[in-house]
C-alpha cells in the first residue's frame, strides 16, 4: 500500500468516526437532559428506599445472621451459649457421610425437577402465550393454570396420597381392575418417583409463569421478520423465540431450584421418613435439639443454593440476552 | 401500460378485513424493476397492509398480485423474492450485526463460511464493517437500520420493501438516510417500495409516488407531477402548501373555465359545464403578495397574520375571510413583509399556476 492509499484510508476512516458520533449525539443529548430533570431531595430519595431496604434487612439478612451466628455457638442441653463460639456443629455433619449424601442426593434432586419443570412448563407457557391468540383467553386459561396455588400447599401434597397409595387409584386400577399386577405397588409411594412427581406438580407453576411472560411480551416484528427471511416454523424457533425466552427460563430455574433445595414438607410427607432432604435433615436436628448443628446445616444448604444460582446467571449471562 | 410480465402488478387488489372494514380497494399499479416508488398516505389510508400484502404477510381479500408474471397469492414471505425492511427495524436482539444479516443465507442452507463472506459484503456495502460484533442495542438508530438493510440487501430480492424507514430517527439523521437510502438503491438497481406519511420525504426519494387515502390510489405521479398537478381535493390537501377553492363553474373563456367562489371569480385552465361545482387549488409557492389593489380575477384580499422564516424561503400564513392560506415568497423578502403582519394585503396569481380539481 502506498502511502497515499494510507492517507486516505485514514482519512475514510476518521470520517467514518465522526459521522458515527453524529449519529450517537442525538441519543447522548436526550440522555443528559434526562439527568439533568428536576432535583430531587435527598430524604425523599431516602424515603424512596427505607422501606425495601428495611424489608431486606428485617426478613433477610437479620435471620441470615442469625443462623450463622447460631452455627458457631456451643450446644446444650436446652439450647445454646451465645458467649461460646465453636465449630462442633459443622464438625458434627462432616463426621458421618449422612450430610454430604444427602446434599448430594438433595441437588440431584433439585436438578431432576427443575429439568422436568422445563420439559413440562415450557410448553405450557408456549401455548397460553402464542397459541392462544385473545388476550382474555390468555387471562383466563392463565387464571385457570394457577389455580392449584388457590389449595394450601400442604392439602395438595397429601392429595397424592390417595392416587399413589397402597390402596390408592393407581394401585386399584392394576391390581383390580385390569389385573397386570397381583401385588399393590408400594414404591409407587414413598419413593424418590413420588417426590419429584409431587415436586413437580408444586413448583412446575414457578417455570410457567416468568416463561409466560417472556413469551408474552416477545417482539411479533422479529419472528414475522425470520419468516420473512426463509425461517420455517421449526427455525423461527430455534433461532428468535427459544432464544429470546432464555431469560424467562433462567428465572424459572432459578425458583425452581431454591425451592427444591429447600424443600422440607413434600420430602417428609410423600417420603414418608424413608428418604431425606438437607430440610428433613435439618429439622431432625432441630428437634433434637440440636440447634447450632440444625443451623450449620441450614447455612452450608445456602451457601450451595447460592452457588448454584451464581452459577446459573454465570452461564447463562442473563443481562446480554436482551 | 407497459409489459405486465415485468415488475409487480396488483391487479384489482381488494383487502377486507372482518367486520366488513375495507382496508384497500380497487388497487391498480405497475411497478416497473428498479423502480423506487413511495407509497404516501395519512395512517390508516391502507398503504401498510398494501405492503404486507406485497410482502405476503397479508393476503388480498380478491385481485391478483404477480412479479415478472409469476402468481404471489399464497405463496409465503419466505418464498416470494421480496424482503421486507420491517418498522422499528424488527433486528435480532441476541444476534450480532452479522449474524443478524447472515440468517437469511442460513435459513437458505448456506454453509457458514460462504454466508460470512457474503454477509461481511452486505455490511460493508452500508458501511458497518467496525459494528459487525455488536448486539443491535449498541447500535445507533441510524446503524440499526442500515443492518436491517443489509440484512435484506444479502439475500439478492428483486425487490425490497420498507415500512416507515425513517420514522425512527431523528430529523437530520433522515435527511442524510434519505440521500444514502437513495444511493443505494441506484447503485444496485433494485426495486424499493418505501411507504411513509410523510410528504416531503415521498417527494425527495420517489421515482413514482402512489398516493392512498381512505383506502383506494388517490394518485400515482412523480414527485413533480404531484407537487404541480394534484389531482383532487384530497392529494391537494394532503400534500400541503395547496390553496383550494370551491365555487361554481360559470362559464368558459378561451382554453379556461372561470369558477365563482365566495373569494370571487377564479380563472383557471381546464374544461366544464357551466352550473357545476368547480374547484381548483394554487400551490403557496405561485401565489404573489403585495399591496396593490385586488384584481376582479384570480386575486383575493388576506390579512397576514404571521410570516414563519424557514431559511431558504418564508412561508406566509394568511388568513382569508376566516380561512387559512397560505403562500410561500423569497426569503430577500422576509423583513420587508413582516411589517404587513396583521395588516391587509392582497394575494394573486397567475392563471397558469391555478390547477382545476376533479370532483
Amino acid at each position: 500500500m502506498s502511502s497515499d492509499d494510507a492517507k486516505h484510508a485514514a482519512l475514510e476512516e476518521a470520517k467514518r468516526e465522526v459521522e458515527e458520533a453524529e449519529s450517537l449525539t442525538g441519543a447522548s443529548a436526550v440522555a443528559v437532559h434526562a439527568t439533568t430533570g428536576p432535583r430531587r431531595s435527598p430524604l425523599v430519595t431516602l424515603a424512596w428506599v427505607a422501606p425495601g431496604t428495611i424489608w431486606l434487612l428485617l426478613f433477610l439478612i437479620a435471620p441470615l445472621v442469625m443462623i450463622v451466628l447460631v452455627s458457631v455457638w456451643q450446644k446444650t442441653p436446652v439450647g445454646f451459649d451465645p458467649f461460646a463460639f465453636t465449630t462442633e456443629g459443622y464438625t458434627k455433619l462432616f463426621d458421618t457421610p449422612v450430610y454430604l449424601d444427602t446434599l448430594k442426593d438433595t441437588i440431584i434432586r433439585a436438578l431432576i425437577v427443575t429439568a422436568l419443570c422445563i420439559l413440562i412448563g415450557y410448553p405450557i407457557a408456549y401455548f397460553l402465550a402464542r397459541g392462544v391468540s385473545s388476550i382474555r383467553y390468555q387471562i383466563a386459561l392463565f387464571v385457570f393454570v394457577l389455580a392449584p396455588f388457590w389449595v394450601a400447599y400442604v392439602v395438595r401434597i397429601v392429595a397424592w396420597l390417595p392416587v399413589l397409595g397402597r390402596q390408592g387409584v393407581i394401585n386399584y386400577f392394576l391390581v383390580e381392575v385390569i389385573g397386570v399386577r397381583a401385588e399393590p405397588i408400594d414404591a409407587l409411594l414413598y419413593s424418590n418417583f413420588a417426590i419429584i412427581l409431587a415436586l413437580v406438580q408444586l413448583y412446575v407453576l414457578f417455570m410457567v409463569t416468568p416463561i409466560f411472560f417472556q413469551l408474552a411480551t416477545l417482539d411479533n416484528a422479529a419472528i414475522e421478520a425470520a419468516r420473512d427471511l426463509g425461517a420455517t416454523p421449526a427455525k423461527v424457533f430455534r433461532e428468535v423465540i427459544l432464544p429470546l425466552s432464555l431469560p424467562g427460563v433462567l428465572i424459572g430455574c432459578i425458583f425452581v431450584f431454591v425451592l427444591v433445595m429447600g424443600e422440607f414438607a413434600t420430602v417428609r410427607l410423600i417420603g414418608g421418613g424413608t428418604i431425606q432432604s438437607v430440610g428433613t435433615l435439618v429439622y431432625d436436628y432441630y428437634k433434637l435439639p440440636d440447634l447450632p448443628t440444625a443451623a450449620a446445616g441450614a447455612t452450608i444448604l445456602v451457601a450451595v443454593m447460592t452457588i448454584g444460582v451464581a452459577v446459573l446467571l454465570r452461564f447463562s449471562k442473563i443481562r446480554e440476552v436482551v | 401500460m407497459s409489459d405486465e410480465q415485468n415488475g409487480l402488478v396488483l391487479k384489482d387488489v381488494y383487502r377486507v378485513f372482518p367486520g366488513d372494514v375495507t382496508a384497500v380497494a380497487d388497487v391498480n399499479l405497475h411497478v416497473e424493476n428498479g423502480e423506487y416508488v413511495v407509497f404516501l398516505g395519512p395512517s390508516g389510508c391502507g398503504k401498510t397492509t398494501t405492503l404486507r400484502m406485497i410482502g405476503g404477510h397479508d393476503d388480498p381479500s380478491s385481485g391478483t398480485i404477480t412479479i415478472d408474471g409469476e402468481l404471489m397469492n399464497g405463496v409465503s414471505p419466505a418464498e416470494r423474492p421480496i424482503t421486507t425492511v420491517f418498522q422499528h427495524y424488527a433486528l435480532f436482539p441476541h444476534k450480532s450485526v452479522l449474524q443478524n444479516v447472515a440468517f437469511g443465507l442460513k435459513m437458505q442452507g448456506v454453509d457458514k463460511a460462504e454466508r460470512e463472506t457474503q454477509a461481511k459484503a452486505a455490511i460493508d456495502l452500508v458501511g458497518l464493517t467496525k459494528m459487525m460484533d455488536r448486539k443491535p442495542r449498541e447500535l445507533s438508530g441510524g446503524q440499526q437500520q442500515r443492518v436491517a438493510l443489509a440484512r435484506v440487501l444479502v439475500t439478492r430480492p428483486k425487490a425490497i420493501l420498507l415500512d416507515e424507514p425513517l420514522g425512527d430517527l431523528d430529523r437530520l439523521l433522515q435527511m442524510k438516510m434519505r440521500v444514502e437510502l437513495r444511493a443505494l438503491q441506484r447503485e444496485l438497481g433494485i426495486t424499493f417500495i418505501h411507504v411513509t406519511h410523510n410528504q416531503e420525504e415521498a417527494l425527495s426519494m420517489a421515482d413514482r409516488i402512489v398516493v392512498m387515502g381512505d383506502a383506494v390510489i388517490q394518485q400515482v405521479g412523480t414527485p413533480e407531477e404531484l407537487a404541480r398537478h394534484p389531482r383532487n381535493e384530497f392529494v391537494a390537501k394532503f400534500m400541503g402548501d395547496n390553496n383550494v377553492f370551491h365555487g361554481t363553474i360559470s362559464g368558459t373563456n378561451g382554453g379556461n373555465v372561470v369558477i365563482d367562489t365566495p373569494h370571487g371569480k377564479i380563472e383557471v385552465k381546464g374544461t366544464g359545464t357551466a352550473g357545476q361545482p368547480g374547484s381548483m387549488s394554487i400551490r403557496a409557492n405561485a401565489v404573489q403578495v403585495s399591496t396593490d389593489a385586488v384584481p376582479d380575477v384570480n386575486g383575493v384580499k388576506v390579512r397576514l397574520d404571521f410570516a414563519e422564516y424557514l431559511g431558504d424561503s418564508v412561508k406566509l400564513h394568511l388568513d382569508l375571510a376566516g380561512q387559512p392560506f397560505l403562500a410561500k415568497v423569497p426569503e430577500e423578502r422576509y423583513t420587508e413583509i413582516r411589517a404587513y403582519e396583521g395588516k391587509d394585503v392582497t394575494a394573486t396569481w397567475a392563471i397558469e399556476d391555478g390547477h382545476l380539481l376533479e370532483q
